[in-house]
């Protein structure tokens, strides 16, 4: 008799769980506001509470890093060595050229990413979940930090605002899988849309406008900055890494890695993008 | 009592999995906390008592992730439930349950987790890398679970025989 009743009383107790969660799917899908609301209500709550937890574990998180990552840094730091004597010697050569496009550009009253203010943050968090690529930030809408904001860091782009409470931001990272950014290479000026994808650092370079185009190893890419695009132009994204030739000449598949390192980013900037003097670009989700 | 018990699990589990095993991550991988938890409670309690943990417990983590809210919480919810229905045929004494059972429905509920939210509108999740990311979790949740069964334990309270 005990187990009868268990078990009728368990059916009824599941259903109304899995129609209930069903329904929140369904209307976080559309673009409740109240959901929304919700969420940035418990960041907010809980935001005192992580600071102080992070603070008092920062010692245990710096011993866990070095214990599990001491093998990569004698090689990152000989490869990264060698990258700044090449480009010491690149910026040199460009000093140049680079005067010449910065009066052009001064005539030409083209926005440059050097003329975009923003506003710094901090890194405080990676993502809670382990299929996202995301980053939490100390700032929120309080601080100017909003939704569709660009975010970079010294080296070049790490990702756009996607949510932001009042004291809190979430950054989608551009290894995040449904998070495209239209770029253009360096040599041929190809327009090109970068795709991460789940479990890899290696983003995609798809949608390229010329599929003959030649496009080297070591190529850098570049947001495309086209007209009411979700980013500046000419910011650095990635380097043209592997370039898989299997399916033929004409669909190679090209895979780029970020020139950002995503794993160890301490602060950033989240760029007022488009500046003010023009309207405000429609968030496409995408980039572009 | 005991739902204050479990709402303080709820919220320190929460807190944790946000704030500090963001940086405690193995190949790019962290613990499901919450997920361990409700494995626990299930296992504690019964069927019921997981669900609903699972429910609340989802739904707390949800507030934090990209994936739309609920999936968490239905995914939470219906592993609890089957933990809990098979629980009442396993071996009470054993100190490896707890890393097995942890490990084992850690791994599950990571594949239930993947398909709702691939349901649910999530991209490019079923690829090869993600597997991986499955099973390096899985090996997680089995060592997270020895501190978080004891916890779940003194939050379910006394065992209610009744309840069984």
């Amino acid at each position: 008799m005990a187990v009868y009743r268990r078990e009728s009383r368990r059916r009824p107790i599941i259903a109304l769980i899995v129609i209930t969660s069903l329904a929140l799917i369904s209307l976080d899908r559309g673009g409740n506001g109240a959901i929304a609301t919700v969420r940035h209500a418990a960041r907010d709550a809980i935001a005192p509470v992580q600071g102080v937890v992070q603070d008092a574990f920062h010692p245990v998180s710096n011993v866990f890093d070095g214990v599990t990552k001491v093998d990569g840094l004698e090689a990152e730091n000989a490869k990264l060595r060698s990258r700044v004597s090449t480009l010491e010697g690149k910026l040199s050569r460009e000093r140049g050229v680079g005067e010449e496009y910065s009066q052009l550009a001064r005539l030409l009253d083209i926005p440059d990413v050097e003329d975009v203010t923003g506003v710094v943050a901090r890194v405080i968090g990676g993502p809670a979940g382990n299929f996202e690529r995301t980053l939490t930030l100390n700032k929120g809408t309080s601080q100017g930090v909003v939704v569709g904001m660009p975010i970079v860091a010294g080296d070049g782009l790490v990702g756009k605002v996607t949510d932001a409470s009042r004291t809190r931001a979430t950054v989608t990272l551009i290894d995040n899988p449904g998070l495209g950014v239209g770029v253009r290479t360096e040599q041929s000026r190809e327009q090109a849309v970068t795709q991460g994808r789940s479990g890899d650092k290696l983003l995609r370079l798809s949608f390229i406008g010329n599929p003959r185009t030649k496009i080297a190893e070591g190529e850098l890419v570049f947001t495309a900055g086209v007209e009411g695009a979700a980013y500046p132009p000419d910011v650095p994204v990635a380097r043209v890494v592997k370039i898989d030739r299997q399916r033929g000449e004409l669909d190679p598949d090209i895979f780029v890695e970020p020139l950002v390192d995503l794993d160890k980013l301490v602060f950033v900037k989240a760029l007022r993008w488009p500046p003010r003097t023009s309207s405000p670009a429609g968030d496409t989700g995408t980039g572009s | 009592m005991r739902w204050i018990r479990c709402f303080l699990l709820i919220v320190s589990l929460v807190v944790l999995q946000t704030a500090l095993f963001t940086s405690l991550r193995v190949f790019d991988t962290g613990p499901d906390l919450l997920l361990v938890a409700t494995i626990a409670v299930a296992y504690e309690r019964g069927a019921e008592a997981g669900a609903v943990f699972g429910f609340v417990g989802g739904l707390a983590i949800d507030c934090f992730l990209s994936s739309p809210l609920g999936v968490s919480a239905l995914t939470f919810a219906l592993v609890g439930y089957g933990v809990g229905v098979f629980q009442s045929g396993l071996i009470r004494s054993s100190r490896w349950m707890a890393p097995v059972l942890g490990g084992i429905g850690g791994l599950v509920g990571g594949m239930v987790w993947v398909l709702i939210a691939a349901l649910a509108g999530q991209e490019d999740l079923f690829v090869a890398g993600t597997l991986r990311t499955l099973v390096i979790a899985a090996g997680y949740d089995a060592l997270v679970a020895f501190l978080i069964f004891p916890f779940a334990r003194w939050a379910c309270g006394d065992h209610d025989l009744a309840h069984r």
